[in-house]
């Protein structure tokens, strides 16, 4: 089987290619063809199957990582939107749940009220009302107002409805038939209805779902099928995936459908990469650490099951998004964090960042400002004849030159400055794995960080001896992460329904009917994407919390048909979860199951476990010595360094810190009270302490 | 900074701010998550912080709302002042309760619980939470719409400083008296120990912070980060010109009460600016009304109001950036309140219902401010109102609250915020959905208000329309502003407009106007409220507003066609597009 990954990132277009039957992995790296992104995905895949010698038709699976639904959201640059929404309701999702984004501030935006996805002279109303607990019909549908509804909002050269209803995730048959008319009376209309992208309570959340995905859809779609179109025309035979946020792939035509899926594509399949470069050496519990120029992405796996973010705390690009999404915690961390001493004197860093242009200081291309890579610069850390293989020389003394300015500011030497940089943002990042481990009951003790990215394997030990993480693994091609995380994944959709039903008064028959039928959707789901049955897996879990509280616990369920056994197993299960991620359980209470939830997997080919041979010895190794500075009992110290090669490294040999490791897409750094070993599996493993 | 002999470096206390933070953030994500009430975990009218021993703020968390957080620091300052005077002494292991309005407190039904922390001997901080409690043993149910308690004693319990654990013992006397005197007592209980379980988390970590730090580094990076915040203030004010500014305007009070000092009741609030620091004198303002409940305590209302205001215009988030939030912000800003104001009442004047009036006050301090800093204000901001939906089902209580939406003024180049939570309140609204599927409500409309607007250059926010129809009988209790006063215009801009509330019967004829506070009455099934929400004022001459912004407003179905031409000055032609020339003379005319 042959596969090709491919990422498509700001400034990179990364990709993996692999054969399943040989063996072999060869890794490929094109600038982005920022205008139309699948040019440059098709123009890498031929250079990439050139390379490895294989003709482009003859690769079974391309399994694509984008952001172009991503941007089209943080870039407002969407279609023309219409709503069809209950009447009495026109403004649900203007108002949303009236709360500003910010509670100290007269001078804010509001997203949703400043860059409405669906301008209110398109929010159209019709009569209808269904109400709980069943979703009883109180009004019926007036079909002519529907129809009236998209023909005027076709002459007002509106391309995409989202039709929108009260109560419409208890039954949807109001959103169906409203559906229907629309696409009768607007065939080219690119339709999208709440229940079907999200079938759960929460007004403001769902509606804004469905309309992101109307506002996104026709771009999303277009693109799709325009790179689908290019690699038949290009002679690649193999079909389309394309990574979702939830950790899987889903079909072209199901992105075409739901664009709202893929919203966090590129960094899920980072910590799928992450994870499964992690697995290789024997690792589960991992927490991955994807830190770039402005931003540091967090994920967390516990044994081998990824986090995945409650419906109440998914957002994009400032709105609320209702869909399955992994758990990314992101925070403004980067290499091009600029470090300032604001009006009151403190030292901070970040969140404001150069970027990529013009970048750090050390870029030579005008950046001014101090950043985290000048600190990395000035404490020697980063070798500027060696950046990135040599493909890219660091100007010292412009690192040097911000850095002093920053120390005259805050009264300190320049070396103490710069370290004092990196203790700020390693701090903040520490923080922030702390809100998604501590925080929610996990003993970072019980994690390995894997770092990634161009600039994580340059924080994680220091990151690391913050959270007393004992274990750093840093991939063997921590650049291109995501893409090889594209092939290490399943075809995975999800299906959600609302139940609100009360423990003491469950009504089984109901639960396991809802299970079956919505295993049934999705069995018809993956058998249209022609996956045979016996790949096919379920995993069941529910969204559940104490009668009265607003927020839900996702628990896993049996994947058999439940019984008193069962339901009593999972409601224990709830008050363990709930014990672990609030330190606290409400044992006499009872329990409401708000939402049951399935999960289908369709197994798809991956890419097999690379073996290293490494080099003879450390020596053959060293590429030199040279100072870095590192903060050793107190004060900022120079230490006489080895720099190493990566590629030469000896299989399972402990080598003692400090050490600085050199390859084409990272640097690692290994502070001097920690070790490390490459092992065969291909990873960097950084021990805490002296080799034992 | 040095604190003894002892320095700390910028890095250090840039480090610990963070790590402050963090835990506040954590207690504030227990709580809401852990909470029953829909009033803490939807509306996240709850707060957590940390504070040191002499009650000085260190951290918020960020999600709670400002009149929640900013308290808690005068929390402490109450129990430690009680327990001196009782000679009472904290230990480890105590958790203590207080919602005493005249020690501190919010007002009573925001129940504080502060866990706390010791090194050795030496109390070094405290971790604490405050929330809005559904029931607090009231005269009538809920916590809300008391707006006929004549006296402290008839809002509920009182707590002043109430040891609920003691050396880590569960108090249980205490606990009885809770459950025997409060409504819906299973509620409010559970969001109580939800409060306790988060509190000693945030203590926990702050052991954990001191023990990595060592508690001489901690305490001296506590003092560098509330100085830093102070110098934030202080430079902020200096941009100010030096002067006096006085601003005037007037709430509601008791619109239907026969007796004039009920009613229309002036704010009056002069800023003295002079140098790094402001005075705010409150001199003018109308004297407490000893027997009607709208009485703000100055210490956990009058002062969080008052701060909240000048923090977002001087140091506006959306502007500068992320300010901690600790103590150092309010030291260059004095308050001078009349004893015996409605901002600073005695002993036992009732103060349950302050809430409006709190955030009225800060619409006026806003009002005294924009003479100094035009720039960075917004016109009259729309006032809120509260609700408590109640009723017997089967012999068991149900309470629900919802606040409801205001709406902020124009702003210099923005209009105003739509349909939200206004100044120290910023809570959320419950969803359509949830309120239907466990409460006998229906939700039948929720909607912008249409054509009514607060004309100007930069328009003030729309109001909304939201109504709550009784599928059963039941009762309610309104508390609220804004009926006999438009949020104020700006540079030329119009009033805003007021908000109403109505009662209409099942047969939609003859619907009751209510007053902007109702006491609790009771309502028959098929009742609909009608609750409308004030439109902000306006900022700048509405004459020099964008022809096109009127335009869109028009093609939106905000305003109407003529309230174009009559308000704006724009002609809108029969083909949806503006009539420039006819504009053009309309407005040269006007």
């Amino acid at each position: 089987m042959r596969l090709i990954g491919v990422d498509v990132g700001g400034t990179f277009t990364d990709l993996v290619y692999t054969d399943t039957d040989e063996g072999r992995t060869v890794i490929h790296k094109t600038p982005t063809t920022t205008g139309d992104p699948s040019r440059g995905v098709i123009e890498g895949s031929l250079e990439l199957c050139r390379r490895v010698g294989v003709d482009p038709a003859s690769i079974d699976h391309l399994m694509h990582g984008t952001t172009i639904a991503t941007n089209a959201v943080l870039e407002y640059d969407g279609s023309v939107t219409g709503m069809i929404t209950t009447e009495g309701y026109r403004d649900v999702v203007h108002i949303g749940r009236h709360q500003r984004p910010q509670h100290y501030s007269i001078m804010q935006n509001i997203p949703w009220q400043d860059r409405p996805l669906v301008r209110r002279r398109h929010r159209k109303t019709v009569r209808e009302r269904l109400i709980p607990p069943t979703g009883e019909v109180l009004i019926p549908l007036d079909e002519e107002g529907v129809r009236q509804a998209a023909r005027e909002l076709r002459e007002a050269g509106v391309v995409a409805i989202s039709i929108c209803f009260l109560f419409s995730y208890l039954d949807p048959v109001h959103e169906d038939r409203a559906r229907e008319i629309v696409l009768k009376e607007y065939p080219d209309c690119f339709v999208s209805t709440s229940s079907s992208l999200s079938p759960q309570f929460r007004e403001f959340e769902r509606f804004t779902t469905a309309a992101m995905n109307a506002f996104i859809g026709p771009k999303v779609r277009d693109y799709v099928g325009q790179l689908e179109g290019s690699m038949t025309a290009s002679g690649i035979g193999s079909d389309l995936h394309v990574m979702g946020s939830n950790g899987g792939v889903a079909t072209a035509a199901m992105v075409a459908e739901k664009p709202i899926l893929t919203l966090l594509s590129g960094p899920a399949a980072g910590i799928l990469g992450g994870y499964w470069s992690g697995e290789l050496s024997g690792y589960r519990n991992l927490i991955t650490f994807d830190v770039g120029g402005t931003s540091a992405d967090i994920g967390l796996a516990v044994d081998g099951v990824f986090a995945e973010a409650t419906a109440r705390d998914t957002w994009i690009g400032g709105y609320p998004v209702l869909a399955p999404m992994m758990d990314i915690h992101t925070i403004g961390a980067g290499g091009g964090s600029i470090a300032t001493v604001d009006a009151g004197g403190a030292f901070r860093v970040g969140p404001r960042s150069a970027g990529a242009q013009p970048g750090p200081a050390a870029y030579g291309h005008g950046g001014d400002k101090p950043t985290v890579t000048d600190a990395h610069v000035v404490l020697g850390r980063l070798d500027a004849d060696n950046f990135l293989g040599g493909a890219m020389s660091l100007d010292g003394a412009a690192a040097r030159r911000v850095i002093e300015g920053l120390a005259a500011d805050l009264n300190l030497g320049v070396e103490e400055t710069a370290a004092g940089v990196l203790t700020i943002i390693n701090a903040n990042m520490a923080n922030a794995i702390r809100s998604r481990t501590v925080q929610k009951g996990h003993d970072p003790r019980d994690f390995a960080l894997v770092a990634f990215g161009g600039a994580g394997p340059l924080h994680a030990a220091d990151v690391a001896d913050l959270l007393d993480i004992p274990t750093v693994l840093i991939p063997a091609y921590p650049g291109i992460t995501s893409a090889v995380g594209l092939l290490t994944t399943d075809l995975k959709y999800d299906a959600i329904r609302t139940e609100f039903q009360v423990s003491g008064a469950l009504d089984l028959t109901r639960l396991n009917t809802d299970f079956a039928a919505m295993e049934a959707q999705l069995s018809a789901q993956l058998a249209a994407d022609k996956v045979d049955p016996a790949q096919v897996r379920f995993r069941r879990a529910g969204d559940l919390r104490y009668v009265g509280q607003g927020y839900e616990l996702r628990v896993g369920f049996p994947e058999s048909d439940l019984n008193q056994t069962a339901i009593a197993q999972v409601l224990a299960d709830f008050a363990a979860a709930h014990e672990a991620e609030y330190g606290h359980a409400f044992p006499d209470s009872a329990v409401e199951i708000v939402n049951i939830r399935v999960t289908a997997i369709g197994s798809v080919p991956k890419i097999d476990p690379p073996t290293f041979g490494g080099g003879d010895s450390v020596e053959d190794a060293t590429l030199r010595f040279g100072t870095t500075w590192f903060r050793t009992d107190g004060a900022v110290q120079a230490v006489d360094t080895p720099f190493l090669d990566r590629g030469r490294l000896p299989i399972d040999v402990l080598i003692q810190g400090p050490a600085v490791i050199l390859q084409t897409d990272t640097t690692t750094v290994v502070p001097p009270d920690w070790h490390l070993r490459a092992d065969a599996a291909g990873n960097l493993i950084i021990t805490r302490g002296a080799p034992s | 900074m040095t604190t003894g002999t002892r320095t700390v470096d910028p890095v250090t206390i840039s480090v610990i701010q963070g790590a402050l933070e963090n835990i506040a953030v954590e207690m504030g994500y227990r709580l809401m998550r852990m909470s029953y009430s829909s009033i803490i975990r939807e509306s996240e009218d709850f707060g957590a912080g940390l504070v040191d021993a002499a009650g000085r703020g260190l951290a918020e968390s960020a999600q709670s709302t400002p009149l929640q957080s900013g308290p808690i620091p005068g929390y402490i300052k109450g129990i430690n002042r009680i327990m001196a005077a009782r000679g009472e002494v904290v230990r480890p292991g105590d958790v203590i309760m207080h919602n005493d309005a005249y020690s501190g407190a919010s007002h009573g039904p925001d129940v504080a619980f502060m866990v706390p922390v010791f090194h050795g001997e030496r109390l070094i901080a405290w971790a604490g939470t405050t929330a809005h409690h559904l029931d607090i043993g009231s005269l009538t149910p809920g916590s809300c719409g008391i707006v006929d308690a004549m006296d402290a004693y008839a809002e509920g319990l009182q707590f002043k400083a109430i040891k609920v654990y003691e050396e880590g013992r569960r108090v249980p006397q205490v606990w009885q008296i809770l459950r025997d005197n409060i409504r819906v007592s299973d509620l409010v209980v559970g969001d109580m120990e939800a409060q306790i379980a988060a509190a000693r988390i945030g203590a926990k970590r702050f052991e954990e912070l001191m023990a990595r730090y060592g508690v001489e580094t901690l305490e001296a990076a506590c003092e560098g980060a509330m100085d830093h915040a102070e110098r934030l203030m202080r430079n902020a004010i200096a941009k100010l010109p030096d002067g006096d500014y006085t601003a005037t305007t007037y709430i509601d009070g008791f619109l239907d009460s026969p007796d004039p000092k009920k009613k229309a009741l002036p704010l009056v609030v002069t800023l003295r600016v002079r140098g790094e620091e402001i005075e705010v004198d409150l001199t003018g303002t109308a004297d407490q009304i000893d027997d009607a409940p709208i009485n703000m305590p100055l210490v956990g209302t009058a002062d969080i109001a008052i701060w909240l205001t000048i923090r977002s215009v001087l140091l506006d988030t959306a502007v500068h950036g992320h300010i901690p939030v600790n103590e150092g912000l309010t030291r260059p800003i004095k308050l001078t309140v009349p004893e015996g104001c409605l901002a600073n009442p005695i002993f036992p004047a009732p103060t349950i219902a302050r809430f409006c009036p709190g955030n009225q006050l800060a619409d006026t301090v806003m009002k005294a401010l924009a003479q100094a800093a035009p720039h960075n204000v917004s016109a009259g901001i729309g006032n809120l109102k509260v609700i408590a939906f109640s009723g017997l089902n089967a012999g068991q209580h149900w309470v629900h609250m919802e606040i409801f939406e205001g709406s902020y003024g124009g702003r210099p180049g923005m209009d105003g915020m739509d349909a939200v939570d206004t100044l120290y309140a910023n809570t959320r609204n419950n969803p359509i959905e949830d309120i239907e599927t466990h409460l006998p409500l229906r939700v039948s409309r929720y909607e912008l208000r249409e054509d009514v607007v607060g004309a100007g250059k930069w328009r003030g926010g729309l109001g909304s329309v939201r109504e709550f129809e009784y599928l059963a009988d039941g009762g309610a209790s309104v508390e609220g502003e804004g009926h006999g006063f438009a949020p104020w215009g700006f540079d030329g801009g119009a009033e805003g407009k007021p908000a109403e509330l109505r009662l209409v019967p099942p047969t939609g004829a003859d619907p009751r106007e209510l007053p902007s506070k109702v006491p609790h009455m009771r309502i028959k099934a098929g009742d609909i409220f009608r609750c409308v929400g004030p439109a902000g004022g306006g900022y700048g001459n509405p004459l020099e507003r964008d022809p096109q912004a009127v335009l869109d407003d028009v093609l939106d179905g905000l305003i109407s066609a003529e309230t174009a031409k009559t308000a704006f000055g724009v002609v809108v032609s029969g083909d949806g597009t503006v009539d420039s020339a006819a504009t053009d003379s309309l407005r040269a005319a006007t």
